[in-house]
């Protein structure tokens, strides 16, 4: 990790040297060991402070969004989940190619710093997490798909077993279990939108959930209107989510999200093919449910 | 979508989805006649709704 560190800022600092660019998108240490934030670097002096550590679990591919209507050229460091949110926002011209210097991470699975925090309490004062976050266990793209400098060896993909298993075993029960299962784990969401936020392929700058005028998705906290919130979002992501699993990560009641994303991932998978979203970078290609075609399956409305 | 809310454990039967045309009118007759055959075959929907 300290070497990544190292070659990180060494890349960062020789960027800035020869003028490439004008801001470098990695991580910052905060107060406590496991609080890893996103950080920008303005100057050759910030690049000190960007750190690359077992808690870097942050996706920053998100912070680009806040520089897509500039002009800044920008150097980001990235995992391999991150660089997949690159493709994302590639892909919806969200950003353009030229201004991105990237440096790619191969990820050695990192730890949870939710799961830190929550050791954190109480007396014992612990500041470790228990083993890699369950994000990093599912990873099944650890190296950069999209990189102009890659810093160290590739990892192999650490997700084991059969792939979807959650998926599947929900999908063996009866419609009325289902539903008694997710009318459950709905009614907790507290509708913070931190799913949204912080997810890379929810980049639209006029968002549904947000809209008053009409209010297209009731605002209230009750399991109805929870559930219209997730079916809508979730819906949106066929087909783009890079299944970084943050929105799980981030959510503070544990909703198992990523369930949903991943029964869409599968069956975007079975009905239109393909390689699944952001894995790899066809300049001017788009997600299969971003075009009409013709041949589009019926099945999938 | 179907498969989605198939997964969240809405019946699929209540949830239909048919191509037609504005032309092709009987079409349009049979499908709704099915569909209202098989949602009252279903009853009363008590999912996706508070007031139960």
């Amino acid at each position: 990790m300290k070497e990544i560190t190292e070659k990180t800022q060494t890349i960062a600092a020789r960027l800035f040297d020869e003028g490439k660019i004008d801001i470098f998108i990695a991580w910052e240490q905060g107060e406590l060991d496991f609080q890893v934030k996103s950080y920008v670097a303005r100057s050759k002096e910030d690049v000190k402070k960007i750190i690359f550590s077992e808690y870097a679990i942050y996706n920053v591919a998100n912070s680009l969004l806040k520089f897509r209507d500039g002009h800044e050229r920008i150097g980001i460091a990235v995992k391999g989940c991150d660089s997949r949110g690159i493709v994302r926002l590639l892909e919806d011209l969200q950003i353009k190619r030229e201004r991105l210097y990237i440096v790619g991470i191969p990820c050695p699975g990192l730890k949870d710093p939710l799961a830190a925090a929550r050791n954190y309490g109480g007396f014992s004062k612990k500041t470790e997490s228990d083993g890699l976050a369950r994000k990093c266990l599912e990873c099944v793209q650890p190296n950069p798909v999209i990189y102009d400098e890659i810093i160290g060896p590739a990892q192999s993909p650490r997700q084991q077993g059969e792939r979807f298993a959650r998926v599947k075993e929900l999908e063996q029960m009866s419609p009325d279990q289902r539903y008694e299962f997710w009318e459950q784990t709905l009614s907790a969401c507290i509708r913070c939108y931190a799913c949204r936020q912080v997810c890379v392929a929810c980049d639209c700058r006029t968002c549904i959930f947000d809209e008053m005028k009409p209010q297209w998705v009731g605002r209230e906290n009750s399991t109805t209107d929870n559930m219209m919130y997730h079916l809508v979002k979730h819906a949106h992501m066929a087909g783009r989510c890079i299944e970084c699993g943050e929105c799980e990560r981030v959510c503070p009641v544990n909703i198992p999200l990523m369930l949903l994303n991943q029964k869409l991932i599968k069956d975007v998978g079975a009905f239109f093919g393909g390689p699944e979203a952001g894995l790899q970078y066809v300049e001017g290609a788009k997600p299969p449910l971003s075009v009409y075609r013709l041949d589009d399956p019926d099945s999938f409305l | 979508m179907k498969s989605l809310m198939e997964f969240i454990g809405i019946e699929p039967e209540r949830y239909q989805v048919a191509w037609i045309s504005g032309a092709e009118g009987i079409k349009f007759q049979e499908t709704m006649a099915k569909l209202v055959k098989d949602v009252k075959q279903m009853g009363p929907n008590r999912k996706l709704r508070d007031a139960q």
